[in-house]
């Protein structure tokens, strides 16, 4: 079987992040210091190797980038300064990249100028067509209510349109995946009843996350900070995305609000508010975790952008509760012009992990299943024949 | 002549001043323009051809690292501007060695000389001082004792200066040599005794160089002798005061796995072959007279003298060779392998001396016992030659060496040396597991490769990747690894771990550069003066270095070099035109020296 070679590979993952992939001499240090690494699925390595070879169409179908969560161990103890864990997560950004069809997500990734331009450009549409809406049936002073600046009712249809972009790109790109892993990569047929044995990995891993746990464990520290604030601002923003996309309309109704939607709202306030504020001090702060040293401009965008609509959020709720309706009109626009950029931005960024990581659990757990017996009924086989 | 100069750099020259050189330049005789043309100026015919017109110029003088680059471009100009093209000039820093201390001075000189059209070389002959026939070999290891030896045999005197209380470096403390698995003893301790009784060599142990002065051929040294508290003529090493001295300190010939006493000597094989007294414990010398003194008492010919003074000694030698050695690298801060946690991880020193039959279990490979320390209550692990043999022995290559936190360079020798462990382990024990974890198998020198293939014939387990970490589970040692080669990931339960540890140069080599004045490279081995053509002068004249203090190299290339350096000296003894360092040539020699060749 032939194996396409792109030579020019490592040199195009030089955007991506990864810078010193030649540097590996394959000692296989990371490998065997890595808490995910088995026999089954073994990296940085074996992708460090692929990468030098430039098997680009061998890293595309492999689902090992996904397994990693970059404690930075591997990094830490390199012999040769390779940077094994940075050079994960260029290759989970190239895979972002690579299952995206639109191919918006290479650029954005290669170039910082496009993605600024991108999201200034649809951060002013969205500000353009809000103000027009605004002021064409409604009032700036009003808040809810009848004659409304943005009445709820209109920014949940405009919510949910702009969620059902989301989800459209979101499941072609999950797809993409899958198709690239189970069916280009996966060289033995998959019984169609392991996609219903291990279903419940999805959201399992979803909400709990626990690999990043057990990464945590290597550092032997009691508590596992890094994946608690990264628990706590996913759960917070998926929480925030639920209540914005189904109860705004309960969300902003006049001065007595459902004490059941207050409650999650604060909630996901205060996950998302020390979630920024943790990763931009660690990604200013470099010293205390290797995975924070090198930050891509896309990480920077990600969360500056988070930053700024959770601000504009609460100052917008605080202005809309003390009165200030006009105020709180104005930044619920602002606030709208970040999201709408942000959301749409989600399946060409990093922010898609969200949906490739659990699926590459349960890809990862059904292919586990099939490998594990292949090998036992191989080795039944060769013991057999001696 | 009226002459153009032109500074010219390649390399962003942070160690010259180059406006300096210019304005010393602009003074020379004759010199019509000066210009700093910066780093990789891109030099146009037409424009220089006009310069030259303007100023009228007779003479082009190109200064900097390679001026030869721009020889061409200025060549063309010159023949546009009808003048003589044969009077380019060039004025190479690099080439002429303006490194240094004497870097500015010595590029001056390179300038001044292509602005009088006269060779560097023939003006830059340093004058030669006639030498003194002696020689001080500072570290009497395998590379001193070798270097001794050949200078003595040739009838000239050698002092031997050596810090410990005996001869034989290093290699005394091995058991076989790679490849051929000859008795280490056997090739080296006939050399030791041969340099304890040579009419020309003049031992000094015990002793450190403290100050040196003069210049190449006639060096003053002054050299201080720790008191040795015993004497050497007198002393037969009957050990009975060792018997009886109380102090029990860890043995540094041993690599601290066992002990000795504070009157002692470090190997039964040792030259000069007499006891002598580790004055930083003793308990008589601690106490200045108060405590102690059983020795005094028990020593049959009465050669103890515990109120011995340290004596302090001037020579004059001729030349210097500095054989220092290495030792390893503090293997306790990479912290993966459990080093100083588990008892049984060892140093590749300590299994040398743990397999050395000379050794505190005479020979046997056993692992650590553990024994509860009497006097304080401790748990404390030691070898004892009743101790049990281990089952699965993991051999750790690149301790620190290839490590860009620790050494970035390949310590040369521990492949090989790893290799013979796991044959010694293999020939000692039957029925053992051996694991070696490499990265890339070094095995460079002549036989090599066939005594690395012999010992994978042997059943030696040896496996692409390097160990990431020991790890302890149930007093069981667990190495864990990647076998790159079959793309598994493997743990193996051992008894005993031998890492492969990095060389570093010696603690003294710091010392010894800067009281000598030699440079040392940027891992701390000192620097030769061409790794090619001059592999064992340095850039000071009657200063030689050979064996392991330049760079690890294994027992063949060592003896070679200290022979290589013995014929050098010899060279400069008996040829008798003197020893001359360009380094002694001053500008202002140049710059008459010149004058005179111009004139002529």
């Amino acid at each position: 079987m032939a194996i396409r070679i792109n030579p020019r590979f490592i040199d195009d993952l030089n955007r991506y992040g990864a810078e010193d992939v030649q540097l590996c001499y394959h000692c296989g240090d990371c490998t065997a210091v890595c808490t995910h690494s088995d026999e089954i699925f073994n990296f940085p390595r074996k992708s460090m190797r692929r990468l030098q070879m430039g098997l680009e169409r061998k890293i595309e179908t492999t689902l090992e980038p996904w397994l990693c969560y970059y404690c930075g161990t591997c990094s830490d103890q390199c012999p040769r300064e390779a940077d094994p864990g940075e050079t994960m997560m260029s290759l989970r950004r190239w895979l972002i990249s690579r299952y995206d069809f639109t191919g918006i997500a290479r650029q954005f990734f290669k170039s910082i100028v496009t993605e600024i331009l991108a999201v200034i450009g649809i951060a002013l549409l969205t500000g353009l067509f809000l103000f027009y809406y605004g002021y064409t049936q409604g009032s700036i002073t009003v808040y809810d209510g009848d004659g409304a600046f943005l009445p709820s009712s209109f920014i949940h249809k405009f919510d949910l349109l702009v969620g059902l972009v989301l989800a459209v790109f979101l499941i072609i790109n999950a797809f993409r995946m899958w198709y690239f892993i189970m069916i280009k990569g996966t060289s033995f047929n998959i019984p169609w009843w392991l996609y219903i044995k291990y279903i419940f990995t999805l959201p399992w891993h979803f909400l709990t996350q626990k690999r990043y746990a057990e990464c945590e464990i290597k550092n032997e520290a009691k508590i596992h900070m890094p994946w608690i604030v990264h628990l706590g601002l996913m759960l917070g923003y998926v929480i925030m995305l639920l209540l914005v996309m189904v109860f705004i309309e309960k969300l902003q109704y006049g001065p007595e609000i459902d004490w059941r939607v207050h409650i999650f709202g604060y909630l996901a306030t205060v996950g998302l508010v020390i979630g920024t504020i943790y990763f931009i001090r660690n990604r200013f702060n470099k010293t205390k975790y290797v995975q924070y040293k090198k930050s891509h401009s896309t990480d920077w965008v990600f969360i500056t952008m988070l930053f700024f609509i959770v601000l504009t959020g609460i100052a917008q709720h605080v202005f809309h509760r003390t009165g200030l309706l006009e105020l709180a009109n104005y930044i619920y626009i602002i606030h709208l012009m970040f999201v709408v950029p942000w959301l749409l931005r989600m399946p060409f960024s990093k922010w898609s992990h969200l949906v490739y990581r659990p699926l590459a659990m349960y890809l990862a757990a059904i292919q586990r299943d099939v490998i594990t017996k292949r090998e036992v009924i191989s080795e039944s086989l060769s013991i057999s024949v001696k | 002549m009226r002459t153009g100069i032109f500074f010219c750099q390649v390399e962003d020259g942070k160690s010259l001043n180059i406006d300096k050189i210019a304005k010393y330049a602009a003074n020379l005789p004759g010199v019509e323009t000066v210009q700093i043309l910066g780093m990789k100026p891109r030099l146009n015919a037409q424009t220089l051809c006009d310069l030259i017109k303007n100023n009228q110029l007779e003479r082009i003088v190109i200064a900097g690292d390679m001026p030869g680059y721009y020889k061409p471009v200025f060549t063309k100009a010159m023949a546009m501007a009808g003048c003589n093209t044969d009077e380019v000039r060039l004025a190479s820093f690099q080439e002429h060695g303006a490194q240094g201390e004497v870097a500015l001075d010595r590029a001056k000189a390179t300038v001044a000389c292509a602005n009088m059209a006269v060779p560097f070389a023939l003006v830059a002959t340093p004058t030669r001082n006639p030498v003194n026939h002696s020689t001080l070999v500072i570290g009497a290891g395998i590379a001193g004792i070798q270097a001794s030896l050949e200078i003595a045999n040739a009838g000239k005197h050698v002092y031997l200066v050596e810090q410990t209380g005996t001869i034989g470096g290093h290699m005394a403390m091995f058991d076989k040599t790679f490849p051929t698995l000859d008795c280490a003893a056997c090739i080296l301790t006939p050399k030791m005794v041969y340099v304890g009784q040579h009419e020309m060599i003049h031992l000094l142990t015990n002793s450190k160089v403290t100050e040196v002065s003069g210049k190449p051929g006639a060096y003053r040294i002054k050299i201080r002798q720790r008191a040795r508290h015993v004497d050497v003529d007198s002393c037969v090493a009957c050990n009975l005061c060792s018997e009886v001295c109380p102090v029990k300190v860890e043995s540094e010939f041993d690599s601290k796995i066992s002990f000795r006493k504070a009157i002692y000597i470090p190997f039964p094989q040792a030259v000069p072959n007499a006891y002598l007294v580790d004055g930083e414990n003793c308990t008589f010398i601690l106490t200045e007279g108060q405590k102690c003194g059983v020795c005094l008492k028990k020593c049959p010919k009465e050669c103890i003298n515990l109120n011995e003074p340290d004596k302090d000694m001037d020579i004059e030698v001729g030349n210097i060779i500095i054989t220092t050695g290495y030792e390893l690298l503090d293997v306790g801060k990479i912290e993966q392998y459990g080093y100083g946690k588990y008892p049984n991880v060892l140093t590749s020193l300590e299994f040398e001396r743990l397999t050395n039959s000379s050794g505190s279990t005479g020979g046997r490979i056993v692992t650590k016992t553990k024994q509860v320390n009497k006097k304080t209550g401790k748990e404390e692990w030691s070898f004892t030659p009743d101790g049990i043999p281990p089952h699965n022995v993991a051999i750790i290559h690149c301790v620190g060496s290839r490590n860009k936190k620790y050494n970035s360079y390949c310590s040369r020798v521990c492949c090989m040396y790893s290799l013979k462990f796991a044959h010694l382990i293999k020939e000692k024990i039957p029925n053992v597991n051996c694991y070696e974890f490499y990265i890339d198998m070094r095995a460079f020198g002549k036989g090599y490769e066939e005594f690395a293939e012999r010992i994978k014939h042997e059943g030696t387990f040896i496996i692409r990747g390097q160990t990431a970490k020991v790890e302890m589970a149930n007093e069981q040692m667990i190495v864990h690894g990647e076998d790159i080669m079959n793309d598994k990931m493997v743990q193996f339960k051992v008894d005993m771990v031998i890492l492969a540890v990095g060389l570093v140069p010696a603690p003294g080599t710091e010392y010894l550069s800067r009281i000598l004045g030699i440079t040392r490279d940027s891992d701390g081995w000192f620097s030769e003066l061409d790794y090619n053509g001059n592999p064992t002068e340095t850039e000071r004249g009657g200063i030689y270095v050979a064996g392991m203090c330049q760079g690890p190299k294994d027992i063949p290339d060592t003896v070679a070099q200290a022979s290589a350096v013995a014929a050098g000296v010899l060279g400069s003894i008996t040829s008798g035109k003197g020893i001359g360092h360009l380094s002694s040539v001053s500008l202002s020699d140049i710059e008459a020296r010149a004058k005179i060749i111009h004139t002529l």
